[in-house]
């Protein structure tokens, strides 16, 4: 359902245990923060939670884990989001406090300058300070990106972080934070016509804003392979990432990918971590996945990567390495993957399907994934009832599918190399 | 909640309602006839089932052989069974929707896993087998060890990790506890014999507890159990020795040098207990209040007031013969000095002044709250009853947490500060550039210092 104002409000419950999840999306990732502010999605978030109109700084917090609860916030490539998991009794408290933040975000150049610092320390607790820090997922836009959207440091540059404003923060709430622009979620241990009730009641009287115009993410075609080099200060492997531009959410050629994925970054049966790691003892470390590692197959709206994401011993090149990987492709084109391959992987990709929905982010936010997929179906798709049928494409995919778009996606043309290069040998 | 009373205007925060109750499901707890301590609960959200296999001896009974024996056994032991090559155990585990991961810490070796309830039997049966009939093949174990050694080469470079070695050294010293990871060279000189003697020795059903939560009826669920694990046979092992302990002298300061560090990682700790000490829920309240949650002082203080760090936080770490206390937080170069200020500052707050009645009241319903919504999902029902069942907690130490926890007073909390957040004895470890911040650790005692590899350099 939709409010007035355009909110969307999606809600599931499940009574089983007094607990509830709530969660407010916007429809808005750091792929489309504006020009010379790289890092402003993310460290806009961090403001959501600095003040409101009527709950001051640390206000949203305090009242969170008082009742009970938990709570946080995260920035993706194309939406932001808030949730909090707390015992049922808190849940009016809870709406009550994202309507207010929704309404008005009242924060002061100390709250801009204290959280500015917040969020370099942490990049650096993240990227700048660790071995692989950012390795990929910082590393492969650049590369593999010809739009700005799509390939500029989304944990920002230190100098755009210190050129963001008040000015910026008020302009970026009003274009994107409107509540046309949003879905809220409730589930758990609530009745639908309640949910309904406090949504109306806490939402309703939010102004509606305009949409905002959709920003330009398109990528110009890819015609040749590309490569880049980044040094890895720490680290004392070479780590290579390798990125195939993916299929578009709900295509055809997105279902078979899927599995082609599962195939190659299923973990330690998928083909790539038994060859390069299990057999060929290459590489010492292998995942992988569709827009891996910061995002899953549901949770973009734009060009991504299918992702592969090497450490390799020492004593193979990078040439070496990538050959060996390349194998592992060609045979999948040649060949194909047999029925006694696919049907396990449609398995395990049920399964891994139902324990995302309990929870997938940690024993204290129950319904995460839940709440994740219903979001990012209603933000993208309108239509959150895809929860409940999108399994069905994945399961329908066929061996001749698979081996289809093998041969369409994985070729050089197609993918970027990041090496990721150890400044010093490794130590003794 | 329909009943519940409700603001009217958007400028008031709504109250609580009143809180539901949490619905215990009935626990199965059973000892088969061979030993092996079953736990099972019902939770019907997914068609799923979770399972931990625990062995209740880990790297710590090993410990003077060599360290992290016990991990490698466990990682090990996946890779081949009489019946089932490497190859064969994975694809298996994928042919049945499942998840399979093993390990070890100081106190416990665990096989976990995870499955569609379809395919509950057969999952049983592989874990059985991996328990019983490992096989230890060489080519895996050398694989293993040289990704092992691999893996320590990057956790030498990794801040976090180098603060928690070097704090754990200096709190526990020769005690297997002292020791969080075993150098290269303790690595290449592991045997594959070593690991099938610990194989033989502790995963045996007398020294095991199997606790699975999912969608299935206890009962039925019990003999699928007996059928995979009935006719396994082994008494209980024995326990870890537990060597005496350092004596701590006063509060000291350790600079691990990490070259080209952009920031420092600060590690801040104290023995304190294990969670069968009265004191447990005491202490954890107050690590509570001074720096376990988003809302805590420490939080407010260093991060929302000053911007020095992003994450930073207490815990209290209890373990099965002692514990310990510790605050970590990773900040600006520039500031190591004024953030062990704070940290000192915030720590002698809560020794010297009671916590008032709000805080310690949004405390309490934190730690409640918390816990009921670890409850929700199997894993996290899992963990719990594992916790409870493993450390030989009272039987109804998850029933009744909640309203041990609504009992404790400000007393309980100053008490508990006193006792563990013993900011007189506090070890200080830093990991950072050196020339950096030495000047800064120096305010706070004369560094002893050491390179990232364990060695004094100073």
């Amino acid at each position: 359902m939709a409010l007035p104002n355009g909110l969307r409000v999606v809600i599931s419950p499940d009574r089983t245990a007094p607990v509830a999840t709530v969660g407010v999306y916007y429809n808005i990732g750091f792929r489309i923060e504006p020009r010379g502010r790289s890092g402003f999605a993310h460290l806009f978030e961090h403001m959501m939670f600095q003040g409101s109109a009527n709950a001051g700084k640390m206000m949203h917090i305090k009242l969170v884990n008082s009742s009970g609860g938990v709570l946080n916030g995260s920035t993706h490539y194309d939406v932001t989001n808030y949730y909090e998991s707390v015992p049922s009794n808190a849940l009016e408290r809870v709406l009550w406090l994202e309507a207010d933040r929704m309404r008005a975000l009242k924060v002061d150049d100390e709250n801009l300058r204290n959280q500015r610092d917040v969020v370099k320390e942490e990049v650096r607790v993240n990227v700048l300070n660790q071995p692989y820090g950012g390795f990929p997922w910082l590393d492969l836009p650049p590369v593999a990106y010809r739009n700005w959207s799509n390939a500029h440091n989304f944990y920002g540059d230190f100098d755009d972080l210190d050129a963001a404003n008040l000015d910026d923060v008020q302009k970026f709430f009003k274009t994107y934070y409107a509540p046309s622009n949003a879905v809220l979620l409730i589930l758990g241990d609530v009745d639908t016509d309640e949910a309904i009730g406090l949504a109306e009641r806490h939402f309703a009287s939010i102004p509606s804003g305009p949409q905002p115009t959709p920003a330009d993410i398109d990528e110009p075609p890819q015609i040749d392979e590309r490569r880049g080099v980044v040094e890895e200060k720490f680290g004392t492997l070479p780590g290579i990432a390798i990125g195939y531009q993916a299929p578009r959410r709900l295509t055809p050629e997105w279902y078979a990918a899927a599995m082609l994925d599962h195939a190659f970054h299923g973990g330690r049966s998928g083909r790539v971590y038994r060859r390069l790691v299990l057999e060929q003892q290459i590489a010492v470390d292998a995942e992988g996945g569709i827009h891996y590692p910061v995002g899953d197959l549901f949770d973009y709206n734009g060009p991504t990567l299918m992702v592969t994401r090497l450490l390799h011993k020492p004593e193979y090149s990078a040439d070496q390495t990538i050959a060996a990987y390349d194998q592992i492709l060609d045979e999948m084109k040649e060949k194909g993957i047999a029925a006694d391959e696919l049907e396990p992987i449609k398995v395990k990709f049920r399964s891994n399907y139902f324990s995302n929905l309990e929870g997938g982010h940690g024993p204290s936010i129950p319904r995460y994934g839940l709440m994740h997929l219903l979001a990012c179906f209603t933000l993208f798709d309108n239509e959150p009832s895809l929860v409940n049928t999108i399994l069905d494409g994945f399961m329908q995919v066929t061996p001749s599918e698979v081996q289809s778009v093998a041969q369409k996606l994985l070729t050089r043309h197609n993918r970027s190399i990041v090496i990721r290069q150890p400044a010093k040998k490794g130590a003794a | 909640m329909a009943s519940a009373p409700r603001s009217d205007t958007p400028s008031a925060v709504p109250p609580l309602a009143p809180a539901r109750p949490v619905i215990w499901p009935p626990r199965v707890h059973r000892t088969l006839s061979n030993g092996l301590e079953v736990v099972l609960v019902e939770s019907h959200g997914i068609p799923k089932f979770t399972g931990e296999l625990f062995f209740r001896s880990g790297n710590a009974v090993v410990a003077a052989q060599a360290p992290g024996l016990a991990d490698m056994t466990a990682t090990v032991a996946r890779t081949g069974t009489q019946r089932r090559t490497s190859r064969q155990i994975e694809e298996d585990l994928r042919r049945m929707g499942a998840d399979l991961s093993s390990g070890a810490g100081a106190d416990n070796s665990v096989i976990s896993f995870a499955g569609l309830v379809d395919f509950s039997n057969e999952l049983l049966g592989l874990v059985s087998e991996l328990a019983q009939r490992a096989i230890f093949p060489e080519d895996e174990f050398e694989r293993e060890r040289r990704q092992l050694v691999e893996g320590l080469r990057i956790e030498r470079t990794t801040p976090g990790f180098l603060a928690s070695e070097r704090l754990r050294r200096v709190l526990f010293g020769a005690h297997p506890y002292g020791t969080i990871s075993p150098t290269e060279e303790q690595v290449t000189h592991y045997r594959v014999e070593q690991l099938k003697d610990f194989y033989q020795r502790y995963y045996r059903p007398g020294n095991a507890l199997l606790v699975m939560v999912g969608d299935f009826a206890p009962e039925k669920m019990l003999a699928e159990i007996e059928t995979a694990f009935g006719a396994w046979t082994g008494g209980p092992a024995e326990g870890a020795p537990d060597p005496a302990l350092p004596e701590l002298q006063s509060r000291r300061v350790y600079l691990v040098h990490l070259p080209g560090s952009v920031q420092t990682q600060l590690s801040i700790g104290n023995r304190a207990i294990t969670r069968k000490d009265p004191d447990w829920l005491r202490l954890t309240l107050a690590n509570s209040i001074y720096g376990g949650a988003f809302n805590s002082r420490l939080v407010m203080n260093i991060r929302e007031e000053k911007g020095y760090t992003y994450s930073p936080r207490s815990g209290a770490h209890p373990m099965r013969q002692h514990g310990y206390f510790s605050i970590g937080a990773a900040v600006r170069n520039d500031v190591v000095a004024a953030a062990l200020k704070e940290i000192f500052y915030e720590i002698d707050r809560m020794r010297s002044t009671p916590v008032g009645e709000d805080e310690l009241d949004d405390a309490r319903s934190y730690l409640t709250g918390v816990f009921s919504l670890g409850l929700a999902t199997q894993d996290g029902l899992a963990g719990q009853l594992a916790t409870a069942t493993l450390e030989k907690l009272p039987d109804d130490y998850l029933e009744t947490y909640r309203e041990r926890v609504l009992k404790l007073t400000s007393a309980d909390v100053l008490d508990a500060a006193r006792k563990y957040f013993d900011s007189e004895h506090a070890q200080i470890v830093i990991v950072g550039d050196r020339a950096q911040i030495e000047a800064q650790a120096a305010q706070f005692g004369a560094p002893e210092v050491y390179d990232a590899q364990g060695s004094r350099i100073q």
